[in-house]
């Protein structure tokens, strides 16, 4: 079966804007819960912000129910990486790869968006949140669900997963990225008063807290974490298991030497990374690297898939 | 008249277990059925594009939730008349770029191909397979006060439509499932399968496994939604120009993740004008530039073939008659509207004497654009339309005001809940190795009381058409179809 190279574009893109709003809603929910553990003084909304890759100034109102920042991450239609646009986004490039897919993933896509358009407004109370946070992760499970069961194992579909997990491997960076920059920014001879709860945290918004319960018993301490989200590769949220899904899917695709050879330049950068992460120093320039080779990858799959 | 309630507004034979139904469930639940169907048509994200205000705004599609019927033996002989229409037309047009046998023989003049805008010199000499140019139409349908079933116009460009004929059914199989059971209505989804197999009979020759593609001008086209359902039913791709190249070889190639693979059909939705800046508008950027060249050279088949929209014309319309006795030597099976040309002297006269009641339609506009209603309009419109008669008497034709028939719709401005709306009906012909018709085709209702618009873009709806085979409902209409 053929893909158009501009299908596989937007098919692409499609997976991972759908990826970003799942990625990002399961953040916000974690946040959500962390809140109630918390003293109100020591939890940054800001963090969310950079999280969701934006250096905007968003006046945060500390444990408010009427919190912008919780608008800027749902609902801001001029925020490209709020949820009701990713979502929108991912639509709008879906609806042009339609003959590509299973007939029930657009209705999935589009029930979701509808859904969205609707509720994104009067979903940042916290009372409304969570439920709204479910529905944007369960329709975007339902989506792989549905193509898991009817799509071919076509050129598309890898399309579609390596959208997937390239954009999951770069949240996990992310976050990451973000609680070293927190490390750092501790005045000197502080301690990490609240490390444990922050690193359970960092845990909860990528949904790895019981699987990382299991994986390493004993306590929740900064090497751990790090280790289990980047290492192991039975996790399908760490660097290491998405790296391990890209490969695979890149295998299947035509041409795909110089794709291969990105995937293992990430590969490389990823095993260079010490799970020493108390500083932060060392942990915040891995992860910077990490999300560099990921772009780079990006590229080189677009200059071999979708330009030539 | 109304199709479904006769004159005393009694349900005729094949809607009287219809009526009996809506008697059965009441008016609530009928609206909660129409509910039901909006709902369907949103989560199913069933849309068409409108361009307002600068933007392209995407709308739901609208839907009537009481279906339409026609009784099948007078369908059988629509579709006949149909298929006799086509096979002219595309002889027609076969011959106008070739030999132009009807011109020598005095029945067509040849001074029409002159100003012709949809004539494309350009075409002269080619001969595509079986002699086909409009492999895909559209033939708008519409019956008058007597019932008598009458082709409007002939869309043989990009008719658009036949996706939303599908969808319809789809919507009221699953919302009205009681009256699947009682009607033997016959299935329409094989149209797409249909439409695949013609396209398949067009490929060149030793292509025995042929790539066919949908070309759109784009995501931004009103019918877009429709090029996407087309593509996915007949598992094509769906290509814009850019997607499109011509080798040195003359051949078309799509831009894949694997490089190029080569196209062997292509199923245009897009105007002549835009389909390769090489012959026509050097500033199209949504063709492919050689694309002509290819065709010519045999390498790649259009459907609908350039050129063939020079049969589209509401002048030359008004020479289909002859046109199928020229061709096939038979009688029309379906009736003509009986037209004015503007362009002969005698016809010209009648129609500025006349204005009041005539329909005064340019030759080649589409979607109801530039058309003067003679009983609505103001005597400053009609002074303006007669001065463009004089200017321009070419480009127009004149036909009597048809009193439109109705058929029951669910309103909710009306002094009932169910009452008479005015419709036509679009079935889409294919012509190829072999000719099919679609079961019934897209019916348009005009929403407002009293209006005869029925384009989705001017507040138009549609409903589910219904061919009923049923040896109770057999000849209740008479014979209205033969003229």
């Amino acid at each position: 079966m053929t893909l158009l190279a501009r299908t596989a574009d937007r098919l692409h893109w499609a997976a991972r804007y759908l990826e970003r709003a799942e990625d990002s809603a399961r953040v916000l929910r974690s946040f959500g819960e962390l809140f109630a553990d918390f003293p109100a003084s020591g939890l940054r909304w800001g963090s969310l912000v950079a999280v969701a890759g934006s250096d905007a100034r968003v006046e945060p109102v500390d444990g408010s129910d009427d919190n912008p920042v919780a608008h800027f991450l749902i609902a801001d239609r001029d925020h490209p990486n709020s949820i009701a646009m990713t979502v929108e986004r991912s639509r709008e490039n879906l609806r042009t790869c339609r003959e590509v897919l299973p007939r029930e993933a657009w209705r999935t896509i589009n029930d979701l968006s509808i859904f969205v358009r609707g509720a994104a407004p009067t979903s940042i109370d916290v009372r409304r949140r969570e439920r709204f946070l479910d529905r944007v992760i369960d329709d975007s499970r339902r989506l792989d669900g549905v193509l898991q069961v009817s799509m071919t194992r076509d050129e598309a579909y890898e399309i579609w997963r390596l959208g997937r997990y390239i954009e999951r491997a770069d949240m996990t960076t992310r976050v990451l990225g973000v609680r070293a920059a927190n490390l750092l920014a501790l005045p000197p001879g502080v301690s990490d008063e609240f490390g444990e709860v922050q690193w359970m945290g960092v845990l909860r918004s990528l949904s790895a807290l019981q699987m990382f319960q299991r994986a390493t018993r004993g306590p929740i301490d900064g090497p751990s974490v790090v280790r289990f989200l980047l290492f192991d590769d039975r996790f399908p949220r760490s660097v290491a298991g998405c790296l391990s899904e890209i490969r695979s899917s890149v295998l299947r695709l035509p041409a795909y030497g110089e794709v291969l050879a990105a995937v293992e330049t990430v590969d490389a950068e990823l095993r260079r990374c010490r799970p020493t992460a108390d500083d932060g120093v060392e942990l915040d320039a891995s992860m910077d690297r990490l999300q560099l080779a990921l772009a780079a990858l990006e590229r080189v799959m677009h200059e071999q898939y979708v330009e030539h | 008249m109304d199709e479904l309630l006769d004159d005393e507004g009694r349900p005729r034979d094949v809607a009287a277990a219809l009526y009996r139904f809506f008697d059965e469930i009441g008016v609530d639940e009928l609206r909660e059925r129409q509910r039901s169907c909006d709902l369907e048509i949103l989560t199913m994200g069933i849309s068409f594009t409108v361009y307002s205000d600068g933007q392209n705004i995407d709308r739901s599609w609208p839907f009537d939730v009481v279906p339409r019927m026609i009784p099948g033996d007078e369908w059988e002989r629509v579709e006949r008349g149909l298929i006799q229409r086509l096979r002219a037309i595309n002889q027609f047009i076969d011959d106008i770029y070739n030999e132009q046998r009807i011109i020598e023989a005095g029945v067509f003049p040849a001074e029409l191909l002159d100003d012709s805008t949809n004539f494309r010199p350009e075409c002269r000499g080619v001969r595509p397979k079986y002699g086909v140019w409009a492999h895909i139409s559209g033939s708008d349908l519409v019956r008058g006060g007597d019932g008598t079933l009458y082709v409007l116009e002939d869309n043989l460009r990009v008719p658009s439509g036949v996706s939303y004929m599908l969808e319809n059914r789809v919507v009221s199989k699953r919302v009205l499932p009681e009256l699947f059971e009682t009607y033997d209505v016959r299935p329409v989804d094989a149209y797409t399968d249909e439409l695949n197999r013609i396209l398949s009979s067009l490929a060149p020759e030793g292509r025995p496994d042929p790539t066919i593609v949908v070309l759109t001008p784009g995501v931004f086209n009103s019918a877009y939604f429709e090029h996407s359902f087309l593509a996915q039913r007949m598992g094509a791709e769906l290509v814009e120009g850019a997607d499109l190249v011509v080798g040195d070889d003359d051949c078309v190639y799509m831009t894949t993740i694997d490089g190029r693979a080569r196209v062997d059909v292509i199923y245009r939705r897009l105007d002549d004008l835009f389909l390769d800046p090489e012959v026509f508008r050097e500033d199209s950027m949504l063709g492919v530039r050689g694309l002509m060249r290819a065709w010519k050279a045999g390498n790649v088949a259009i459907a609908n073939a350039p050129g063939a929209g020079m049969a589209d014309d509401k002048v030359v319309y008004a020479w289909v008659p002859d046109i199928i006795r020229f061709y096939l030597d038979e009688e029309p099976l379906i009736a003509n509207v009986p037209t004015y040309r503007c362009m002969y002297d005698d016809e010209r006269d009648h129609v500025l004497a006349h204005l009041d009641e005539l329909v005064l339609k340019p030759a080649n506009e589409s979607g109801g654009y530039g058309i003067v209603i003679g009983d609505r309009a103001t005597p400053e419109e009609l002074e303006e339309a007669a001065q463009a008669v004089r200017a321009d008497p070419r480009n127009w034709v004149a036909q009597p005001i048809l009193e439109l028939s109705t058929a029951p719709t669910l309103v909710d401005d009306g002094d009932e809940p169910i009452e008479g709306r005015h419709l036509d009906l679009r079935p889409f012909i294919l012509s190829g190795r072999h000719s099919y018709v679609t079961a019934g085709g897209l019916t348009r209702v005009a929403l407002g009381k009293g209006s005869l618009v029925v384009n989705s873009s001017q507040g138009g709806g549609s409903k589910d058409t219904w061919i009923v085979d049923d040896s109770a409902t057999a000849g209740m209409w008479g014979d209205w179809s033969a003229p």
